[in-house]
């Protein structure tokens, strides 16, 4: 005991010196939220297999438009009900037009279409949601106005809408995002209520944080894997719709010729035609089914729980 | 519980009486030819249609109008048919399509009920298992394809394959299998999703957790305990879904060439005949909201932990 009190400083204390890999070991790491997601999606081998398949086809879509042998309306009189040959490598339909640039077409009709309300579902979705969620005064007004829309089945809205409205692209585009938001905006508003007033946005707002900050890096971490699943599983929810309503007749005029416009002109011939059926539901099936396992796998990657 | 059931009663007609002032605002936006039938159109000249429409009171003032449609409907009278059975009334039509719808989606409901609580635990108690994987890959499908897709699977491919009829005869039982079965394979799916969810759920829960401790045997826990619980929030849901399928699938009922209202709603749509297609979407509209009701009152019901008095319940 007496030894140690004799020696001075110098020779009790020392400086280590700075190693950066032991430094890792107990403090802050390197945590970065999108590197992470990233990293935890990869980690899904068949999302990941969907994922290039999915893009692949989707780009596939565009560039076999773009290089069709034949105009999607052009008919070939004599070429009627083809089966699938070297000429018209899906074969062609009633009228005699080439089925391969009518179904990537229709695909193509579906994907843009998806796109657009699947955008604006999650815009107006988002907002209203986070309005919704932190306006306390706003949230009556919002919950009646969601229990009014989603008491009446979709699908007859939607075919109310189409029949007073000109069909067309942007009508049906209007009408499936007029009821689309609400379920985007409804789940928006339970997780921002839910997250507004938690202890450790507490502390962030004790401590001074700024708003922006707090929304940015409080709220949307959590939001994102939400909006992103949404999104993903909104694709599906729109193609189906888009078949469903062409097929009544209500969805985008017959000289488009989407997925839903093919199968209902082709209804009557698929027994002896099976091609005609075929092909179409291969594509639109493949599609939708990847875009709802992606959108799963990515909404669990995005979770920051799932982050190791 | 008297109180809480008046009170969402009281909640469902108000919403129902904005949705019927909806409809109906919406519904003067209807072509305006859907008003005459189809010799009408060729032979009325432009003042003989304008007078027949101020006649029904078409250029009134709209609130007069709204006035005048619920002094209607309050007697019961929705109107005429134009198009699909000239001047019969509206309800008339309805009725004699109704039955058929019925049937099959009471049907379907049930083998959709049976068969969805069967698979949902069934993959919950083999969790991780090859049973649950496969069921899981059988509701993505169901989930994601277009129905329309899979349907038309079925109307093409089981025809052929076991000699069904394609399109449905009354009467003829044989010709029923079919839409019952393309209707059940969604009801299927959506039950055994939510009750998989929430087996699972409850599963994870501590009171679970000191059953197994104590011994109680895995099938008593899962049967008395889990499956029980999971049900209650299920049971929110059968009424809508039920009330739905007995409207008639109208993809369904066009597809099998079903008589039914559905498919009736479609030919209305496509024949403008508005009177009929306005009395159709009200009716759904309303079994919409009155499903939603019930599920709610169910809910109450079958559950006592559940406050009454919480608004709106847990949707």
């Amino acid at each position: 005991m007496e030894d140690v009190n004799k020696l001075t400083d110098q020779e009790l204390f020392s400086f280590v010196e700075f190693n950066a890999s032991e430094s890792e070991k107990t403090g802050s790491s390197d945590y970065s939220y999108w590197k992470s997601v990233v990293i935890t999606f990869l980690k899904n081998k068949m999302a990941v297999a969907l994922l290039i398949i999915m893009l692949s086809l989707i780009v596939f879509s565009f560039f076999a438009v773009a290089t069709a042998k034949f105009e999607y309306t052009k008919i070939f009189r004599d070429a009627k009900l083809q089966t699938p040959n070297s000429t018209y490598w899906f074969g062609t339909d009633l009228l005699g037009r080439d089925m391969w640039s009518r179904t990537w077409y229709g695909t193509t009709i579906s994907i843009k279409l998806a796109a657009v309300v699947t955008f604006f579902d999650v815009l107006i979705g988002v907002v209203i949601g986070c309005l919704w969620g932190y306006v306390r005064q706003l949230d009556r007004f919002f919950t009646e106005i969601y229990n009014i829309i989603y008491n009446i089945p979709t699908t007859i809205y939607l075919m109310l809408l189409t029949y007073i409205l000109t069909q067309g692209f942007w009508t049906l585009a209007f009408a499936l995002c007029s009821t689309g938001w609400l379920g985007m905006a409804r789940n928006v508003r339970n997780l921002v209520f839910m997250i507004r007033d938690r202890e450790y946005n507490l502390a962030s707002r004790c401590l001074g944080t700024p708003l922006p900050r707090m929304i940015l890096k409080n709220l949307v971490p959590y939001l994102v894997s939400v909006v992103i699943l949404r999104m993903a599983l909104n694709i599906p929810t729109v193609i189906s719709l888009e078949v469903t309503l062409s097929f009544l007749g209500l969805g985008l005029p017959g000289t488009v010729p989407s997925l839903g416009q093919l199968l209902a002109h082709a209804r009557t011939k698929f027994m002896d035609f099976p091609h005609l059926l075929i092909f179409p539901t291969l594509i639109v099936s493949v599609i939708t089914i990847s875009f709802y396992l992606v959108g799963n796998a990515f909404s669990d990657a995005s979770d920051p729980r799932n982050h190791v | 519980m008297l109180k809480y059931s008046l009170k969402r009663l009281l909640q469902s007609i108000l919403t129902i009486v904005i949705i019927l002032t909806v409809v109906f605002l919406l519904m003067r936006l209807l072509p305006k030819d859907g008003y005459f039938t189809d010799e009408e159109i060729m032979k009325l000249t432009e003042d003989q249609k304008y007078a027949r429409l101020q006649e029904q009171g078409l250029f009134d003032h709209p609130l007069k109008q709204l006035m005048d449609f619920y002094s209607k409907l309050f007697k019961g009278n929705l109107g005429y048919s134009i198009r699909i059975q000239k001047n019969i009334p509206v309800m008339k039509v309805i009725s004699e399509k109704a039955p058929i719808s019925i049937q099959i989606g009471l049907i379907a409901t049930l083998i959709g009920l049976v068969l969805g609580v069967l698979l949902g635990v069934m993959q919950a108690t083999n969790k991780g298992k090859i049973i649950d994987k496969l069921g899981t890959a059988y509701i993505v499908i169901v989930n994601a394809v277009p129905p329309l897709v899979y349907y038309f699977f079925i109307w093409v491919f089981l025809t052929s394959w076991f000699g069904l009829p394609m399109r449905l005869k009354i009467g003829d039982y044989k010709s029923y299998v079919l839409p019952i079965l393309a209707m059940s394979l969604t009801s299927i799916a959506s039950y055994a999703l939510w009750i998989r969810r929430y087996m699972v759920d409850e599963l994870n829960k501590d009171y679970i957790k000191l059953a197994r401790a104590k011994g109680l045997p895995y099938k008593n826990i899962m049967y008395k305990h889990v499956l029980r619980n999971a049900l209650v929030p299920m049971v929110q849901l059968i009424p809508a879904s039920l009330l739905l399928t007995i409207g008639g699938s109208i993809l369904i009922e066009s597809i099998f060439s079903v008589p039914g209202m559905g498919s009736m709603l479609i030919s209305a749509i496509q024949k403008k005949d508005n009177p009929l297609v306005q009395a159709i979407i009200l009716l759904y509209s309303i079994m919409g909201v009155f499903g939603v009701f019930l599920g709610d009152i169910l809910m109450v019901f079958i559950d006592p932990r559940i406050k009454l008095d919480t608004k709106g319940g847990s949707r």
